[in-house]
């Protein structure tokens, strides 16, 4: 019963992304008349009114030409609009080439001075440490940081733009939730601290190994935990659970920060999306966070759901599958 | 116990410079090359444990590299980890399909992690 309605849900999903034509045009970066959809219809339009015009000819002309010209014309009519339909598949096909391309180049060009001051620092920071004093290890700590914002912001924009071209890689290893989740909350102890928020993780049961991207599902964790930190205000409280349920493992974040208004839910999930809330309090933020999180955890099998009251707090649920699935 | 051998092929210094600086701390015997050609030739007289390769490299790119050692007979089992910066799913399959053991992108990794990919891929 699950299965159908889940089943008819992808259907009429389906159905209604195939007419969503401003959607469609949003994504395609083209004019609502330029999408193939609009054009298909336009073309169905046009052959139905040629055979009305066909029929109405022929009721008054019994004549054998009449279903000659009636074929002609929609094979012309075809001809013509099933043209524009392929030229702007070939537009679209061609620009999505060039994005995969400047994709590659960028992300080879992007990262490689980012690794390099990545391992130097670390390089470092781990085996020569000990010829440093406080204050510069202090100095370099700060680099190593920024770096890897600035690591982590070209990483989302280019795993936005492979989400976008179908090219999110990921890998299958055994990913330890528990410990990812421990760690991120040692990487933020200290604004933590500083916002006196208190931190809770709750196992239900034992927390098995799941087959998926350890580093993907780190992102995941990582982007809705450092949500919630950012959102809660001081003094506030986040709480993660796992528990496992069948076969599959369930990992909730939820905080008492400041909520996403009611009228801009529906669009959490979308690329840039950013709350008027939050960007009236925090100026950082790319707005890519989530649309890259529901992607990794859609893509390794799963599914995200989010419930979320303005001024009372927000609660982001996932559900993992702890066995690899055949198709991925 | 004799260390291991490893051959580190990329052109960028800095990144065979700090990985190499790091896997000799690690205890490893470490060689490298700055482009395709040269780290071809120094697999064939250097015989490595195992090579570290980049992809985008002068002189011979690292799947021709890599295709050139799974064809030598004598370097044809010496496991080649794949280190580079390009990550589409494009990249990995052709890198896997010409045996590679594992396929990293830098910026992914720390310096730690590759060692004990490389130790993992040792063993």
């Amino acid at each position: 019963m699950k299965l159908k309605i889940k089943l008819y849900q992808k259907i009429t999903r389906h159905i209604y992304d195939d007419f969503n034509l401003k959607k469609q045009a949003y994504n395609l970066g083209v004019e609502v008349w330029q999408t193939p959809s609009f054009l298909f219809i336009c073309m169905g339009l046009a052959i139905m009114v040629a055979m009305a015009v066909v029929y109405f000819v022929s009721f008054h002309y019994d004549s054998p030409f009449v279903l000659i010209i009636s074929e002609v014309l929609v094979v012309i009519i075809m001809l013509i609009v099933g043209g524009f339909i392929i030229k702007s598949v070939e537009i679209f096909a061609q620009a999505n080439k060039t994005k995969s391309e400047f994709i590659s180049l960028a992300s080879h060009q992007l990262k490689t001075p980012l690794a390099g001051l990545k391992w130097s620092l670390e390089f470092l920071l781990s085996k020569r440490r000990n010829g440093l004093n406080k204050e510069q290890i202090s100095i370099l700590k700060d680099i190593e940081e920024l770096s890897l914002k600035m690591e982590q912001l070209v990483s989302d924009l280019l795993d936005a733009a492979r989400i976008d071209s179908g090219e999110l890689f990921l890998n299958k290893d055994k990913a330890d939730l528990e410990g990812i989740i421990e760690e991120i909350e040692k990487n933020n102890l200290s604004l933590l601290k500083a916002k006196k928020i208190s931190f809770s993780f709750k196992r239900k049961n034992k927390v098995p190994l799941v087959m998926a991207d350890k580093k993907r599902i780190k992102v995941v964790l990582d982007n809705l935990i450092s949500n919630a930190i950012q959102y809660t205000s001081n003094e506030g409280m986040i709480n993660v659970e796992a528990e496992k349920k069948d076969d599959k493992i369930k990992i909730c974040v939820k905080d008492n920060g400041i909520g996403i208004p009611s009228d801009q839910q529906k669009r959490v999930f979308e690329k840039f999306f950013r709350g008027t809330n939050t960007e009236k309090l925090f100026s950082r933020g790319t707005g890519l966070g989530l649309y890259i999180t529901k992607n990794i955890v859609e893509k390794s099998g799963g599914e995200i759901q989010f419930k979320s009251i303005e001024g009372v707090g927000s609660e982001f649920c996932f559900w993992l599958p702890i066995e690899e699935k055949k198709k991925r | 116990m004799k260390s291991k051998k490893i051959l580190i092929i990329d052109d960028d210094p800095i990144i065979f410079k700090t990985l190499g600086d790091f896997l000799s701390e690690e205890g490893f015997q470490v060689i490298s090359a700055i482009d395709g050609l040269s780290g071809l030739e120094k697999a064939q007289k250097e015989k490595p444990d195992l090579i570290v390769l980049d992809i985008i490299l002068p002189r011979k790119n690292g799947y021709e590299v890599l295709e050139e050692i799974k064809k030598e007979e004598s370097l044809k089992k010496t496991p080649v980890i794949l280190l580079t910066n390009l990550g589409s799913l494009n990249d990995v399959e052709k890198a896997v399909k010409l045996g590679a053991v594992t396929y990293l992108v830098k910026s992914d990794y720390s310096l730690k992690e590759v060692a004990a990919k490389i130790k993992e891929a040792l063993n």
